[in-house]
């Protein structure tokens, strides 16, 4: 119990720290290995077996390690990053999460952690908005000082995106 | 130029007036980018004559692959038969006009209609009519009622172009000497290319001209729009790097090219930085010396055919702290979808035999800094995005905006490449060649 109250907390601190635009401290609940990824997903026929459809592999609107999210940051700070400055209004409503059984791994103990995302997005003086809808599939490992997020992938509930970029992180 | 013909509403051939007026002097009415009327009249004219890009080849390698792409808002199944042979077939029942592919790719021996069952094989022949004879009697002829193709469909290199008119030029009519700077990258290695992935495809409330404008002529954008990545020195530290090089327009075709090369004292690897085996296949896989040795000297190359294809190819790496150079190749349709909006298709493209690391960084390279979510793209789709709505302003619409830049310029005369060159980049000369070709489609 301990476990998962602690995990959801990491969502929501998370989910709040990405509302806010607070990135570097964003930055620092992830994992110095982490691979974050949002594959293309495309229109495909039902498969036999049922499950998600269309999640392509090899083509990705995000594929980002430590090093990337951080010169993503680190434009983010420039003063001259015109898609996020002036900001979006975001708010990131993070449901239906799964935790699942921890396992140790030679870097730490990992927890699959599944939940539901649905992103609003308003910009500029303009009462028209954006949402889009996820989910998320994260392995989030125990590290000293905490848990951190090693692996997200987003499988997203869109073809073409109904947005004129992805200048935020799900 | 011809007279701005009758049919059309007296506000939109003032318009075009306006156009014909203003664009040798380099003034360009903002109110064509977002305009219904003149919208119309560019599916019209433009859209249903023109050759747009469809696929790679790259995409459907095996019978039975097909993607399903769009010209205008008319789906079309792009599939390669069991004879090998690439058709585009129009996804619409014969019967009552139902989709039969509803997939956006797959690979299919067959097309079965929802509706009512007609089936069609993937050479558009119609195989199977539910309760054939009962239904539809003894005379019916198969024959007759198979899927429709496309009026026109040829390939260049690899490159899919369809056209609606079936009295359109050749495509290599079309391309005309734009194909010497396609060549700069198609003809690069003796294999040619191949799509890393299906294309990122999104939204963007802009006009197809002005999201084109960006690939076709406008450097001058980079020092300000892509400021944020000279500071981070993921571009050149000196703020006017896309100034060096040529740009280069097709007269008469619409077609541009931008040749950049290194600025001077940066150090940069010769051939965009692509590894050095790529480098010495490219010497003997280019169809002549002038254009290595351009190839060689190149780091940014950007190429755009009329009306809405282009492509962008410069030196990157995958982020700011990767050591050496890993360039990146994009292609993209802009797809109109209506006044003042877009749908990109963007695909990531890499040579064949490139080495299996290179093609792995090259990804990143792209998707970093181009596509839906990169930092240079993103930038130029919110601004893009805000010039698109002032057009349609009131106010907007009585401005005429400031397309002079390099109105003094003389052609290069040493340039080795076909089409009218310019030795210096912040220049708007692709763009007023672009509307005048636009304005001669509208107008004929």
């Amino acid at each position: 119990m301990e476990r998962t109250q602690a995990l959801l907390n990491c969502l929501y601190q998370e989910a709040e720290l990405l509302d806010e635009g607070r990135y570097r401290e964003w930055l620092a609940l992830l994992a110095q290995d982490v691979r974050y990824q949002v594959p293309v997903r495309v229109t495909k026929e039902r498969g036999p077996e049922g499950g998600v459809s269309g999640v392509m592999e090899g083509m990705y609107h995000l594929d980002e390690d430590y090093t990337s999210l951080e010169m993503r940051v680190a434009r983010l700070e420039t003063g001259f990053a015109w898609a996020e400055d002036p900001p979006s209004r975001l708010r990131h409503f993070v449901t239906n999460v799964r935790i699942g059984e921890p396992r140790p791994t030679p870097k730490g103990e990992e927890s699959e952690v599944r939940s539901n995302l649905l992103i609003f997005r308003s910009r500029w003086d303009r009462p028209d908005y954006t949402l889009l809808s996820a989910e998320r599939r994260d392995v989030w490992r125990q590290e000293e000082g905490g848990w951190r997020l090693a692996r997200r992938t987003v499988v997203l509930d869109s073809a073409t995106l109904p947005t004129h970029n992805l200048a935020f992180f799900f | 130029m011809a007279k701005v013909k009758t049919g059309v509403s007296p506000r939109l051939s003032r318009m075009l007036e306006e156009l014909q007026e203003g664009v040798e002097d380099g003034l360009v009415p903002a109110w064509i980018f977002n305009d219904p009327e003149l919208f119309e009249l560019e599916k019209e004219k433009i859209f249903s004559r023109a050759w747009v890009y469809l696929a790679h080849e790259s995409e459907i390698p095996k019978p039975g692959d097909y993607v399903l792409r769009y010209v205008l808002d008319n789906p079309y199944i792009l599939v390669r038969g069991e004879d090998g042979v690439v058709r585009a077939l129009l996804d619409m029942c014969r019967h009552r006009g139902m989709r039969v592919c509803r997939a956006e790719l797959g690979n299919a021996s067959h097309f079965r209609c929802p509706f009512h069952g007609w089936t069609y094989r993937n050479d558009g022949r119609l195989i199977g009519v539910p309760a054939e004879r009962e239904a539809f009697g003894q005379d019916f002829n198969k024959e007759e009622w198979g899927l429709v193709p496309i009026p026109r469909l040829e390939a260049f290199d690899g490159m899919i172009f369809g056209n609606l008119d079936p009295e359109a030029p050749s495509l290599a009519e079309w391309l005309g000497d734009i194909r010497w700077y396609l060549e700069l990258v198609t003809k690069r290695s003796p294999q040619g290319l191949e799509v890393l992935g299906p294309p990122q495809r999104w939204v963007v409330h802009t006009d197809w001209k002005l999201a084109l404008e960006t690939f076709l002529s406008d450097s001058y954008h980079t020092l300000m729009t892509h400021r944020s990545l000279i500071e981070l020195g993921i571009a050149p530290k000196d703020a006017k790097y896309a100034m060096y090089g040529e740009q280069i327009h097709i007269p008469g075709k619409g077609h541009g090219s931008m040749v950049v090369g290194a600025p001077p004292g940066a150090k940069l690897p010769p051939f965009w930085g692509y590894p050095e085996e790529m480098l010495e296949r490219a010497r003997t896989s280019y169809p002549t010396p002038e254009q290595f040795e351009t190839a060689r000297e190149t780091r940014i190359l950007l190429v755009t055919l009329f009306p809405n294809f282009s492509f962008h190819n410069p030196i990157r790496k995958p982020d700011h702290k990767y050591q050496g150079a890993v360039p990146m190749l994009t292609f993209r349709v802009w797809h109109p979808l209506g006044p003042g909006r877009i749908e990109i298709f963007s695909w990531a493209l890499v040579e064949k035999d490139a080495p299996e690391w290179f093609k792995e960084k090259t990804r990143h390279s792209y998707l970093r800094f181009f596509g839906s979510s990169g930092t240079f793209e993103q930038d130029d789709t919110e601004i893009w995005s805000h010039v698109a709505h002032n057009a349609a302003t009131p106010q907007g619409r009585h401005l005429r905006l400031n397309y002079r830049m390099g109105l003094k310029l003389e052609p290069d005369p040493n340039w080795p490449g076909p089409g009218v060159a310019y030795g210096l980049n912040f220049t708007d000369a692709n763009m007023r060649n672009f509307h005048r070709r636009y304005l001669e489609m509208l107008l004929s």
